[in-house]
């Protein structure tokens, strides 16, 4: 029975594991690149959950097919926020602490805009699968589960290609590893940041849209817990490190829900900072700050 | 060329580059001199945008520089190595060399053979699928200067290019500063080597707590009265 439990535990947390691991490399991508701690990062994967929602409501199609949408449509969101306020945090002599302050208010106003327009209660994406579980064994997988992992997996490959294929993409990590030399080599860091703003906001809203999958209910006030799964992915991935990200996530995911079968529910919800914590103290580089593929 | 005019940069209270002016003509190399903390890497980071000058003009080619950034400077011809090379660590020598062409209008398999004809000219070719940071610091020099000419500046900063480098390499890098000032390029040399420095440079800068103490041909310099104290001390 126990065995069973954990099996189905390892499984839930590898496929959260991955969604979160999506939010963190996101959320990286931004900090590797600019500098900038993005604390609103949460309410735009909420801002995906809403916006399946609405799509599904509004067409009845797959909530899968709303996802180019979502991408497109938040990406120039990010832009723009990138134009808005990154530039002249820039300017300051401590952009980090400046964009820490600047992005809690971003937060705020963007769980202000979402309980505007979807009021406190919580909202379900009623799409119902065929069949609805797959039994492996004695393991019961929701076939929503697989279908975010399937996509999460999809999204990662898609982004890995960006990363390690593209120019653009292999800019994108020059500017993670050093900020300063890819000015020096007539690169304009401004429209490279601005792109890496609009693509960690498109891959976080992306993101929502699974979430909205997989978990039963979300609101506008379930930003910050995302944002903060996201620091904890990136911390324990190593900063600036997207891929590291992900496998954080992975690692994340999977205590959490081995921790929900084995320890009671109070404690449980620490584990993930527990490891956080762990890891902050024995390899401040991250878990695999070495030999993470930046 | 390159027309500087009293420039300053104060930090603060410290006054690191205090009036000067000096020009580069077109194919031509200066070298710039001075002990620690005389004002020469500071001279290089006002031209290059990484500092914004205090006071003075900065004019190359007709345009001023000062106020512009570190990519636009860049994309006007001038280009920087360091005295710690900036390579992209975990990007291979290839892509080392395909970042700076991130906007080039030329294909990408042009590119490629432009950087590996490069990285062939200094027997690094064989290795351009390793990552910069297993090169070793000499290397990482020559890699840098390589970068630099992807976008084919007309003036090239170098900064303490023979510090730290094995004496074969170093033969390797004088060849390649050598050969691009044939092609007709024009440089500002900093460094501490002065054996290199009076060897390469038509034209010789010294300056002491960001004041110009001396200038000239190399033969002027060495027998300065005001260089010699400076350098050996009364």
């Amino acid at each position: 029975m126990m065995t069973t439990l954990l099996i189905q535990a390892l499984v839930t947390g590898l496929i959260l594991g991955a969604l979160y691991g999506l939010i963190g490399c996101s959320l990286t991508i931004i900090y590797g690149t600019m500098r900038i701690v993005n604390f609103s990062h949460g309410e735009f994967v909420v801002a995906g959950c809403f916006a399946v929602l609405m799509f599904f409501t509004a067409t009845g199609l797959h909530p899968l097919l709303s996802i180019p949408l979502v991408f497109v449509a938040f990406f120039l969101v990010g832009m723009c926020l990138y134009y808005l306020f990154v530039p002249r945090l820039n300017r300051g002599d401590d952009p980090e602490v400046a964009s820490f302050l600047t992005f809690y208010g971003v937060s705020l106003m963007a769980g202000a805009i979402l309980l505007y327009f979807f009021q406190a209660d919580t909202r379900s994406l009623n799409y119902v699968f065929t069949p609805s579980v797959y039994k492996i064994g004695h393991v019961f997988i929701p076939t929503a589960h697989i279908v975010a992992l399937a996509t999460g997996v999809a999204i990662i490959a898609a982004l890995t290609w960006f990363l390690y294929r593209t120019i653009y993409g292999k800019a994108l990590r020059a500017a993670i590893m050093n900020r300063d030399a890819i000015q020096i080599v007539g690169v304009n860091i401004n429209t490279l940041s601005a792109l890496a703003f609009g693509l960690a906001i498109a891959i976080a809203a992306s993101t929502g849209v699974l979430l909205a999958l997989v978990f039963p209910a979300f609101g506008p006030f379930s930003g910050m817990d995302y944002t903060l799964v996201g620091f904890v992915v990136i911390v324990l991935g190593g900063l600036g490190h997207p891929i590291g990200a992900i496998i954080g996530g992975i690692v994340f995911g999977i205590a959490e829900q081995v921790a929900i079968v084995f320890l009671p529910q109070s404690l449980s919800q620490a584990v993930g900072f527990i490891i956080l914590i762990a890891a902050i103290t024995l390899r401040p580089s991250g878990l695999f700050g070495k030999v993470a593929l930046r | 060329m390159l027309d500087v005019q009293s420039l300053r940069k104060v930090f603060g209270g410290l006054v690191a580059v205090d009036t000067i002016s000096f020009d580069v003509p077109e194919n031509s190399i200066l070298g710039l001199i001075g002990v620690n903390g005389s004002g020469k890497t500071t001279i290089m980071n006002c031209i290059n945008g990484i500092y914004d000058a205090t006071e003075g003009v900065i004019n190359f080619r007709g345009t001023n520089l000062v106020g512009k950034k570190p990519y636009e400077i860049a994309r006007l011809g001038i280009g920087r190595t360091f005295q710690v090379p900036r390579l992209f660590r975990r990007l291979t020598l290839t892509e080392n060399l395909m970042v700076p062409v991130l906007e080039d209008s030329r294909s990408n398999v042009e590119l490629t053979e432009k950087a590996n004809a490069l990285l062939a000219e200094v027997d690094l070719y064989r290795i351009r699928d390793n990552h910069a940071e297993e090169l070793s610091g000499g290397q990482q020099k020559l890699v840098e200067l390589l970068r630099v000419m992807m976008l084919d500046p007309d003036l090239i900063l170098l900064d303490e290019p023979f510090a730290g480098v094995h004496p074969n390499l170093c033969k390797v890098f004088l060849e390649q500063i050598l050969k691009l000032k044939d092609a007709g390029k024009s440089f500002i040399l900093v460094s501490h080597d002065l054996t290199s420095v009076y060897s390469l440079s038509e034209h010789l800068l010294v300056l002491n707590q960001g004041q110009k103490i001396a200038e000239g041909n190399a033969a002027d310099i060495q027998h300065n009265p005001d260089v010699i104290e400076a350098f050996l001390g009364r």
